[in-house]
């Protein structure tokens, strides 16, 4: 979104939190989250927390929320932390959830996940749209979800996302490889970083063959181009070690995928359109011709 | 379409009985026979069934659900229809879907209760489950199954199918995650509800067409269609809501945003698993009631 919307979200949000959180408390939650969700608000805008926090581990998390669960989890989900918020009347209650992943670029990662939305100023990314707002800071994944939509709860939605995004202390780094996707024809809000297929078949669907060898240990990060020439998905993917880079290159050759390796980094074209434009792309990803 | 097409004079000539329902069976998990060339899917639409906030109007949604058992069966009466898929000695597990966002909705499990009670069915050899039907000592020791679930968008399997809605039936859901969900056909080929599946309602009164957040559920994404989908095959059902879906998606998306993953475990269903007919051409689709905006 345009700046102007960033500094509507903050000027309108930030003394509502500031007022609200001074005289309000949750209940307290044990490990790390703990200090995190105290500091939570108890009531704003007339939304009010509802009965004891819940804290989901690895695999209670999937019966919280059926179906979706895997996408945490491929970013190395450590847990969690969830409250729900009811509304004043006739106003849709709110949801609550922080997700705690493996590391600042595993949330990155899950933030990336779903793309669409409007920019808000909200932890070091945020995106709002239809009384859903996510957005990511540090080692943390934040949803804020208002089970039906209206002015008063976007409102709401927005306050707290940004109470919960105050409370995170750690500021995270975007990945490096996020970077090195070449700038020209790239759609930004298209990039993803993944560590799986599963993942990255959200996408681009490639198949149940890990061709690629995906894996906890191999960062990648997937952006769509829109050239003269053509267009298509640029897919860069840093492996362990040249080993495995090579071994997934040969993987690559034989599912027919366009790519070029250049030490434990490996260069993809998936869908190109025409199939002569993935030329260009892995040119400027990795050199040569 | 086929030569071999079933069709409502199949069902008179067989008649009631084990024949007419083997047949019926056989795209539910074969253990029978040739298996037919087409399947018979009836989509039935109301305008009136929703109200302005989405509810099913309980009486509505049974007559919708009697016209459409009765057109699959080719039975003008509903009793009769309802005959012909289940008899008094029947033991009955409704497989439902509780998910809270988008559930089965209530009224149509008590239609079908009622329905499976006004054959005969006894009162205790009838449940309805979701996630403990493993536990569920009626759908322990089910002689037949109905199952019934609203159609959505889903984030592994890219629909939220009938065929799907078997899962909780297994002892590990991850077990059938990979490839998008592609083994999920193997579902119905396990000792406890291969050919037991008489009946497949696939709920489109609220269906989804799109997921987001953790939730995988906002209001703007699902819509009043007011319909149900009906078969035996379910298989075909499944393929017929995924024409549905793709199509809504085409009109809110255009043509950047397909389904993914893709539903692919719809196909793979039929040509690995061998539990129905997913090829639009082969399956005879009745329309029935509200046919603006049908999208198929």
């Amino acid at each position: 979104m345009e700046k102007r919307g960033a500094i509507w979200v903050r000027s309108l949000v930030v003394p509502l939190v500031v007022m609200l959180m001074s005289c309000s408390q949750g209940p307290p939650v044990g490990g790390e989250s703990g200090s995190l969700h105290e500091s939570l608000p108890a009531e704003l805008g007339g939304w009010r927390a509802l009965d004891e926090d819940s804290v989901y581990d690895t695999e209670s998390i999937y019966s919280y929320i059926d179906g979706h669960a895997e996408v945490y989890m491929a970013y190395g989900m450590v847990r969690c932390v969830s409250r729900r918020y009811s509304g004043p009347e006739g106003e849709p209650d709110i949801v609550l959830d922080l997700f705690e992943q493996a590391s600042a670029a595993d949330a990155f990662g899950v933030f990336t996940h779903d793309r669409d939305g409007e920019e808000v100023d909200i932890g070091q990314g945020g995106l709002f749209r239809h009384g859903w707002l996510s957005f990511w800071k540090g080692h943390w994944f934040g949803s804020v979800y208002a089970e039906g939509e209206s002015e008063a709860s976007k409102e709401a939605v927005l306050a707290l996302g940004l109470a919960a995004a105050d409370t995170m202390t750690e500021v995270g780094e975007v990945p490096a490889l996020v970077a090195e996707l070449p700038e020209d024809g790239l759609d930004p809000r298209s990039v993803r970083f993944l560590h799986t297929q599963e993942i990255l078949n959200g996408v681009v669907y490639l198949g149940y063959e890990n061709a690629l060898q995906f894996g906890p240990e191999v960062d990648a990060v997937v952006g769509r181009y829109q050239r003269p020439e053509g267009g298509g998905w640029l897919l860069l993917v840093d492996y362990p070690d040249d080993a495995s880079a090579e071994v997934a290159e040969g993987g690559a050759i034989e599912a027919g995928i366009a790519v070029r390796r250049q030490g434990s980094r490996l260069a993809a074209v998936l869908a190109p359109e025409p199939q002569a434009a993935g030329d260009g792309l892995l040119a400027d990803a990795i050199g040569g011709e | 379409m086929g030569n071999n097409k079933l069709n409502r004079r199949d069902f008179f000539t067989m008649g009631s009985g084990a024949a007419a329902l083997g047949l019926l069976r056989g795209h539910a998990g074969a253990d029978d026979g040739e298996k037919p060339s087409t399947s018979r899917v009836v989509l039935i639409r109301d305008r009136d069934v929703l109200d302005s906030e989405g509810k099913a109007d309980p009486n509505g949604l049974h007559r919708m659900l009697n016209k459409g058992v009765a057109e699959l069966v080719g039975e003008k009466d509903a009793a009769a229809a309802w005959r012909q898929l289940f008899s008094p000695s029947d033991v009955v597990g409704i497989k439902s879907n509780e998910w809270s966002r988008l559930p089965t909705p209530a009224a149509l499990e008590e239609a079908m209760r009622f329905e499976l009670e006004r054959v005969g069915v006894a009162p205790t050899d009838i449940a309805v489950d979701d996630r403990n039907v493993k536990a569920n000592p009626v759908f322990q020791r089910a002689t037949a199954f109905i199952n019934t679930r609203p159609l959505r968008t889903h984030d592994w399997s890219g629909l939220g199918t009938c065929i799907k809605n078997l899962i909780t039936f297994t002892e590990r859901y991850p077990d059938y995650h990979g490839d998008a969900c592609a083994p999920l056909g193997s579902i119905w080929l396990r000792p406890e509800l291969k050919g037991k599946v008489r009946l497949n309602v696939l709920v489109m009164l609220t269906p989804q067409f799109h997921s987001t957040g953790p939730h995988s559920f906002s209001q703007e994404f699902v819509w009043p269609y007011g319909g149900l989908i009906l078969g035996v095959d379910p298989v075909a059902v499944d393929a017929t809501g995924a024409r549905i879906i793709e199509a809504k998606r085409k009109l809110h998306f255009g043509d950047d945003r397909p389904m993914r993953p893709p539903p692919h475990h719809i196909q793979i269903a039929e040509t690995q698993y061998g539990i129905g007919i997913a090829d639009p051409d082969r399956i005879e689709l009745v329309r029935l009631g509200w046919k603006d905006d049908a999208l198929i």
